[in-house]
């Protein structure tokens, strides 16, 4: 992962377990935390923020997010090693956090994500790729406590091999959390017999005037594609690779950082061409 | 160009192709038509190499070389091209980066070097042109949300990018209102040289007006029972199959 050291190394690097983000901080420059144990952020009122979550050790994690009013933070959480990470976002009104969890082995992650004040949006994207005998978890909670929040998760999964894949979603909307809009989907592609992936996007509502969507697909390759783009004089294994790029791009992409989507998604598509 | 014999196809067991003998010749346009279900489309599949279906006796020959023995990209990339009767969506997998890597693909099998940016910018705008296909689907997803007419147009300029030597089209007028037809089939028309060859395959005589036959071949249960020249479209359109049917039968 040369590629992703050397964008990273660019980066503000997070040394302590706490870090304010307020308005002296030069908001142009994303921060980068890897392997932190116990890391605690706070981003001050109007305050934007980009952040980069390395995982490569196997190690358990504990992060936190705190967003105060009206807080922009972009979080990007790339998972090289099987580490096991718990991350809670706690987001005031008018803030709006984005992130996005890209699972490159076996690592376990659960999300959870408060929206205390009104009109907080939470925009989540998630993708995991197992393969061989790998398992990924993520696990995504979000709560909307309060009355006009938004919530949007897209979370992708591709499991090849012996690999086991789990998500499991819940949106919870709380008894006045009214006019919630609340956006839940998950896709997934088995590229073995073998390979299985669980999914299970879930609601639990107890407001009445909100706007619930879930959903959530495992397929497998779309093989009428690969015929097809195979009769253009694409290689098997490039039609492959176009197919999961085009697959897992969106969720990729979502990451605020360009350069640091394209590298990733360099990564998956040279994971993929293993599986 | 492409010599067929005896060529036997099934699918899940079942023999759809019974038995075709086929040539086409550089420069010549050849219509196949035939009642629903008489293994026309399973004939461009399996010259094209889908893998779902199963050739079970004779051969072909493309450019000299034994078809049924290459890859479905190696025919691609031999100028083997299938305009699909249905056109797959590929999300996410723009229409301009999917085109990049199929050129680009071809030519490495030619020998020439990939094209560069500008190059490829300057192709493109110039094939999407012979369609008159919007330049901004492009840069949208193969085939995604388009409608039936714009799929088949983008059939064709994907046939323009590549240049094939052999185009087989499938049905490519099927779906398509009249003035779609009418930019389909002078696309296809503006696209024939006397270097390659042209096969295709309709139930309507309306789009061998635009796209002139030199050989029109009646198929049937799997073989080809009659040929004619352009004429014969002509016959069948007024006419129908059962004369020829009937004839076959006896």
């Amino acid at each position: 992962m040369a590629a992703l050291t050397d964008i990273l190394s660019g980066f503000r690097s997070v040394g302590s377990e706490r870090l304010r983000i307020g308005d002296d901080s030069d908001a142009v420059q994303p921060f980068v935390a890897v392997d932190s144990a116990k890391l605690r952020v706070e981003v001050a009122a109007g305050v934007s923020a980009r952040l980069v979550v390395v995982h490569e050790k196997p190690l358990a994690s504990s992060l936190s997010f705190l967003l105060e009013r009206g807080a922009q933070l972009e979080v990007t959480e790339v998972f090289l090693g099987e580490a096991f990470a718990e991350v809670r976002t706690v987001q005031a009104a008018d803030s709006s956090c984005c992130l996005t969890a890209v699972q490159l082995a076996g690592a376990n992650v659960s999300y959870r994500i408060d929206l205390d004040g009104a009109h907080a949006a939470s925009r989540v994207g998630g993708l995991f790729l197992a393969a061989e005998s790998e398992h990924c978890v993520m696990e995504l909670r979000t709560a909307h406590n309060v009355p006009d929040c938004t919530s949007d998760s897209l979370m992708k999964g591709i499991a090849g091999g012996n690999a086991v894949g789990e998500f499991r979603g819940l949106v919870y909307v709380a008894p006045d959390a009214q006019r919630t809009d609340a956006r839940q989907q998950s896709r997934n592609i088995l590229l073995s017999e073998t390979a299985r992936i669980d999914a299970k996007p879930q609601l639990e509502i107890y407001a009445d005037d909100v706007k619930c969507s879930h959903g959530a697909t495992v397929g497998q390759m779309d093989a009428e594609a690969i015929l097809y783009m195979r009769q253009r004089g694409l290689s098997l294994a490039q039609a492959r690779r176009l197919q999961i790029e085009g697959f897992a791009g969106d969720v990729v992409r979502r990451c605020g950082i360009g350069e640091l989507g394209e590298v990733l998604m360099e990564a998956v598509a040279r994971k993929m061409e293993t599986m | 160009m492409l010599s067929i014999k005896n060529l036997h196809a099934s699918v899940d067991g079942k023999e759809i192709l019974r038995g075709i003998d086929f040539e086409v010749k550089a420069g010549e346009v050849h219509a196949i038509m035939g009642p629903n279900g008489s293994g026309k489309s399973t004939l461009a599949s399996v010259l094209a190499g889908n893998e779902k279906f199963t050739v079970t006796e004779g051969y072909a020959t493309f450019l000299g070389q034994d078809l049924l023995a290459m890859s479905i990209e190696d025919r691609a990339r031999a100028g083997l091209f299938l305009g699909f009767q249905y056109p797959v969506e590929i999300p996410g997998v723009t229409m301009a980066n999917f085109m990049k890597l199929a050129v680009n693909e071809q030519r490495k099998f030619r020998g020439q070097e990939p094209l560069s940016a500008a190059e490829f910018l300057k192709l493109m705008r110039e094939k999407s042109a012979v369609v008159e296909l919007d330049a901004k689907l492009t840069s949208r997803a193969v085939n995604e949300g388009f409608s039936g007419g714009e799929k088949k147009k983008n059939e064709i300029f994907q046939m323009a990018m590549l240049d094939p030597k052999l185009a087989i089209l499938d049905e490519t007028d099927s779906g398509l209102d009249i003035d779609a037809l009418r930019i389909v089939a002078t696309g296809v028309t503006k696209l024939h040289t006397p270097q390659n060859a042209t096969v295709v395959i309709t139930h309507y005589q309306r789009l061998l007006d635009y796209i002139v036959p030199d050989v029109v071949h009646v198929l049937y249960k799997g073989r080809i029972i009659h040929s004619g020249d352009k004429t014969l479209a002509l016959k069948l359109e007024k006419e129908g199959y059962d004369w020829l049917i009937n004839e076959y039968k006896e």
